[in-house]
């Protein structure tokens, strides 16, 4: 009885922990480059998001969310996979963007093999072309508090992250 | 040990405690590392508030060091593992015993004798030096050259941090903290020594790697230096340790240059204006290249400071 409410003490603590503290690492796969300015406009003083805890990280090694932009070019599949295989666990995806959600209008071109979710398990797809820093603050702000919920019954088929969209939410 | 008017009154308000208590709990251990964690958020809230932002929440580096934590801790190809996970804890453990000698709190040094200054100072490398040999011992190219910066920084500030801690010593005709302490309790050494409390002060900064020093870590540039391939615990551990280190330091400080450190109040009030100097300094530089921090320490730093030595000397032996 004891030992269970020192584990529910701790794992609550590890949740408000990783809720709290999101560190961020940012890819482009192959985006044109409209989504990944709008990713820097969200981390300027001027949305602040070291309020929230989001740091953004150089390294894969101190990330725990992995935010995607633009199609998985054939090119950048392997360097995307690597990318995501260095991050420590647990460690969650964010695709950002038109392009990073079905491949966009690069869909279906020969070097392009689709969106982010045909090779990561995406946790949260940010719609928009490109999405506004609003909405991607947004998206992280929506996939953190679904961590707070307990885990859903039918298990994610991988380990790494969850397989299931948290947030799908509407263009702006 | 002889005690300032203020701490003496202090200390008389404080029972004998407990070796292990104040080992692990107050006032060492437990209470400097929740201590360099405050001190670690002041220095983000401040710098966030100079930047026109609204900065981390009050509990932030807390919560960074229970994820991390809470993490996996990824242990690289061809690194030496015990090398990996022990320096961490060199590092911390280093830290944390450089806190025992200086007088944290206000309250009386845990352990003092004739010569802890030198160990103090030692010690508070040592945290430097398990972050280049940790850099050193991955593979990763962003890695050793952060670990490349970090020992070409250590050896240029050293010297000119050391000599500036040196000058209160000379002064105080003693090589005890806690007898420095007491000794500038009486005497405001940044009125006389000037030169001495600025490169003391700035050489702390080069100590913690802090903007415009920063060039070790560099993540514009280098991804996180040293620390690239740490992962949970490792990370969390350095983390920790650099926090303490900059309360020991700032603690150093303030004792011998700014009228000793009586009491609690006389730590915080002391302590927090050189931290919010230090902000200052960092919200207006940018980061200096390598080469010019080694060329400003060792073309200013360490020259000013032996210029300034040699004056004293000058004085003793005129008016002797």
């Amino acid at each position: 009885m004891s030992t269970n409410l020192v584990e529910s003490v701790i794992e609550g603590l590890k949740t408000w922990a990783r809720v709290n503290s999101p560190w961020v690492i940012h890819f482009n796969s192959g985006s044109c480059n409209g989504c990944d300015i709008e990713i820097l406009a969200t981390i300027t003083p001027r949305y602040d998001l070291e309020r929230f805890g989001i740091k953004l990280q150089g390294s894969p090694r101190h990330a725990d969310v992995l935010i995607c932009t633009g199609p998985v070019t054939r090119q950048a599949r392997e360097r995307l996979i690597r990318i995501y295989e260095q991050m420590p666990e647990p460690k969650f995806v964010i695709a950002v963007g038109s392009c990073a959600l079905s491949g966009g209008v690069f869909d279906g071109l020969y070097n392009v093999a689709g969106g982010i979710d045909q090779v990561l398990p995406v946790a949260a797809y940010v719609p928009g072309c490109p999405p506004r820093p609003e909405a991607i603050i947004d998206g992280v702000v929506k996939l953190l508090s679904s961590l707070q919920q307990p885990a859903p019954e039918t298990a994610p088929a991988r380990e790494q992250g969850a397989t299931q969209p948290v947030y799908e939410g509407e263009a702006i | 040990m002889e005690l300032g008017p203020v701490a003496r009154v202090w200390h008389q308000g404080v029972p004998e405690m407990n070796p292990i208590v104040a080992l692990l709990i107050f006032p060492g251990g437990l209470f400097v590392l929740t201590l360099g964690l405050a001190y670690e958020w002041v220095d983000r809230k401040l710098l966030a508030r100079a930047q026109n932002r609204v900065g981390p929440r009050w509990f932030q580096p807390l919560a960074d060091v229970f994820k991390l934590l809470a993490k996996e801790e990824v242990i690289p190809n061809d690194v030496n593992p015990l090398l990996f996970v022990g320096l961490p804890i060199a590092a911390l453990a280093g830290a944390l015993t450089a806190a025992l000698y200086v007088p944290i709190f206000g309250l009386a040094p845990a352990y003092s004798f004739e010569g802890d200054l030198i160990v103090t100072v030692y010690l508070l490398s040592l945290l430097t030096l398990c972050m280049g040999l940790a850099g050193a011992n991955t593979l990763n190219r962003f890695a050793l050259v952060g670990a490349t910066r970090t020992l070409t920084q250590l050896f240029s500030y050293e010297a000119p941090f050391m000599l500036a801690l040196l000058a209160p010593a000379f002064v105080a005709q003693t090589w005890q903290i806690s007898a420095i302490n007491s000794y500038a309790s009486t005497h405001w050494l940044i009125v006389t020594q000037p030169i001495g409390f600025l490169v003391a002060l700035i050489g702390l900064m080069g100590k913690l790697e802090l903007p415009p020093f920063d060039a070790p870590e560099a993540e514009t540039e280098i991804v996180a230096g040293a620390m690239t391939e740490y992962s949970g615990r490792g990370l969390a551990l350095f983390r920790l340790g650099k926090g303490v280190e900059m309360v020991v330091g700032l603690t150093l400080v303030a004792a011998f240059y700014l009228g000793g450190i009586g009491g609690p109040l006389d730590f915080l009030l002391k302590t927090g204006a050189l931290l919010i100097a230090i902000v200052i300094i960092q919200a207006l530089m940018t980061r200096l290249r390598i080469e010019q921090t080694v060329g400003l320490w060792w073309r200013w730093g360490a020259l000013l400071v032996l210029v300034q030595l040699l004056l004293y000397i000058l004085w003793e032996v005129v008016t002797a």
